[in-house]
């Protein structure tokens, strides 16, 4: 029996003081496991559902782009007339971890995977559509930008070496929006929180505890209290646990060792029930959590929470998660696919890496190239087909954050919430008007 | 007796008397052609010695099924079982044969692919 959780209750003199609701739709269905099931299949069966789904989407696009032109398939392509081919880029990349490098004859002294980033100026682009495989040339194309997985119409000719030379490119694009009464009502404010990685050594607890007492109106004062009882809805995005990855060494545990492993997942149920009594509470799985390895993540399963799953706050969410809340549509990941655009492609920021993946109409473009996901056969669950107005990302660097704006008037909102056991900070966006802000935690006293 | 053809490297199945070649018997040539590619299901090469490898369950019925899982249009065809990806390619627009669908849900046919097991 599911406990309803207790509006904010502060005896302020005047009265009680009342937590804001808002109305919570989960759109998570499509990241959810459906009626799925492993029957031997490749990862052949998802690239060709996602090429079909975006190409017919290109096709619809490409009237308005460069009418004039004919469409072809890589096989038909003819030496230097100038056409539209639409198909799955694929960048060969040298430095590009390989299994088989672990078998090869000559092993050199050092380590094999060790660079962060594997783009080289060597990388070149292929496309590629049922039919065959072209090598892009051209200097609009730079490889540093794109990575294996995007599909996209190009406008340009094949020349005597085989090779298509691109004059034009054009992208899927934001989708449709739904457009959204800016500064309309009252001030409701998400927090977004991740990297919590409790039971990790430099996650600080106390940092942890003093944001979840100023959530729940038990700091500060009544002005305090006031801000914090507007905060509808706290987001956890991943990595909320850090297990003693030393004990897992395939070796029986003992007693002690078990209670030892499962010590950081029961501290956060305890100081997750501090926050759900009282908020709305969703929590994501991330790459160190106790969930599956592929994307799409399912929930973190609601018997690691036996205090917090019990209000009806509490949600367990799937990774990528997506969301409305009173109309504003949410969408968000834990990291994992922006972590590996950073590490297969090179950009400014991490914000240049969130916007490319919303042009380009698909969450995890990677997938499954070099970031694990299930190999689907009917969808491709990372294709957005709605645009949100709110994009976040967890576990990065820093607290960033940006405003982009489509060619059919969508705004987005983009965040980068950063590791909260490394930075002490949470972010905390407005409703109202899409702003955002960090909210920061720290115990240094200078003396 | 080693025989040459494929019929060695899958199942071995006991004939019953001496097998005669049937020479006479050429590839039917599908007359509702699901395929926009090649439509030999059945190499040239196997059938140099005058008959066909898997006899059994191989009839007009397979040869149309065949040809939908050997047709590029709708996807690769391994991993998934036929009547999944005929849905598939229906979900996605692609208007495959109705007469693949009805083959399929009748029943008394392979229900996965021809590379299933093969491969």
């Amino acid at each position: 029996m599911a406990a309803a959780a207790a509006p904010v209750e502060v005896d302020s003199g005047n009265g009680v003081l009342q937590r804001k609701q808002s109305i919570y739709k989960s759109m998570d269905e499509s990241f959810e496991i459906q009626k799925e099931m492993y029957r031997g299949q490749q990862y052949s069966q998802i690239y060709f559902a996602r090429l079909h789904l975006m190409r017919t989407l290109l096709y619809s696009l490409l009237p308005t782009w460069k009418p004039h032109l004919p469409i072809c398939t890589v096989l038909g392509l003819e030496e230097g007339k100038e056409c539209i081919i639409v198909g799955t880029l694929y960048k060969h990349m040298k430095l590009k971890p390989s299994i088989l490098d672990e078998y090869s004859k000559e092993r050199s002294a050092s380590p094999l995977v060790k660079p962060h980033n594997f783009v080289h100026s060597d990388d070149y682009l292929v496309l590629e559509d049922e039919s065959g495989r072209v090598k892009l040339r051209g200097s609009l194309l730079l490889p540093s930008v794109y990575v294996t997985g995007i599909v996209v119409a190009l406008h340009g000719k094949e020349t005597g070496a085989g090779d298509f030379v691109v004059e034009d490119i054009l992208e899927a694009g934001l989708p449709h929006q739904i457009e959204l009464p800016l500064n309309s009502g009252e001030d409701k404010y998400v927090v977004f929180i991740s990297g919590l990685s409790v039971g990790s050594s430099s996650a600080n607890p106390l940092h942890f505890q003093l944001f979840v007492d100023h959530i729940t109106g038990h700091l500060g004062d009544e002005k305090e209290q006031g801000i914090a009882a507007q905060i509808v809805q706290v987001v956890v995005a991943g990595n909320s646990v850090e297990f003693p990855r030393g004990l897992l060494n395939g070796q029986n545990l003992g007693s002690k060792d078990q209670s030892r492993l499962s010590e950081p997942i029961k501290e956060l149920d305890i100081l997750l029930t501090q926050i759900a009594a009282g908020i709305a509470l969703d929590i994501m799985p991330g790459t160190s959590d106790p969930a599956n390895f592929s994307l799409p993540q399912q929930p973190l399963h609601k018997c690691l929470f036996p205090g917090s799953a019990a209000y009806n706050t509490f949600r367990s969410c799937t990774n990528p998660h997506s969301f409305e809340l009173d109309n504003v549509r949410f969408l968000g990941t834990s990291g994992q696919n922006i972590d590996d655009l950073a590490k297969y492609s090179d950009a400014k920021s991490k914000l240049e890496f969130m916007e490319r993946t919303l042009r380009w109409r698909h969450l995890a473009p990677t997938a499954p190239n070099t970031l694990g996901c299930y190999p689907f056969t009917d969808r491709d669950p990372f294709f957005i087909e709605k645009c949100p107005h709110v994009y976040f990302v967890g576990n990065q660097e820093k607290y960033e954050s940006s405003l982009i704006k489509g060619s059919d008037g969508q705004v987005v909102r983009l965040i980068c919430i950063p590791r909260f056991a490394e930075t002490g900070t949470a972010v905390v966006l407005n409703l109202r008007n899409l702003e955002c802000h960090a909210l920061s935690f720290g115990t240094q006293f200078s003396s | 007796m080693a025989s040459s053809d494929m019929k060695g490297f899958f199942r071995q199945k006991k004939k019953l008397g001496i097998s005669k070649p049937k020479s006479s018997k050429r590839s039917p040539k599908p007359k509702h052609s699901a395929s926009c590619g090649s439509h030999l299901v059945q190499p040239p090469a196997l059938v140099s010695h005058g008959f066909f490898d898997l006899q059994d369950e191989y009839d007009d019925k397979e040869e149309v099924l065949r040809q939908f899982d050997m047709n590029m249009a709708y996807g690769p065809c391994l991993g998934m079982s036929r009547l999944d990806r005929w849905e598939r390619a229906n979900a996605l627009g692609l208007h495959p044969p109705k007469e693949v669908e009805n083959l399929l849900r009748a029943g008394k046919v392979n229900s996965e692919c021809l590379w299933d097991g093969r491969v």
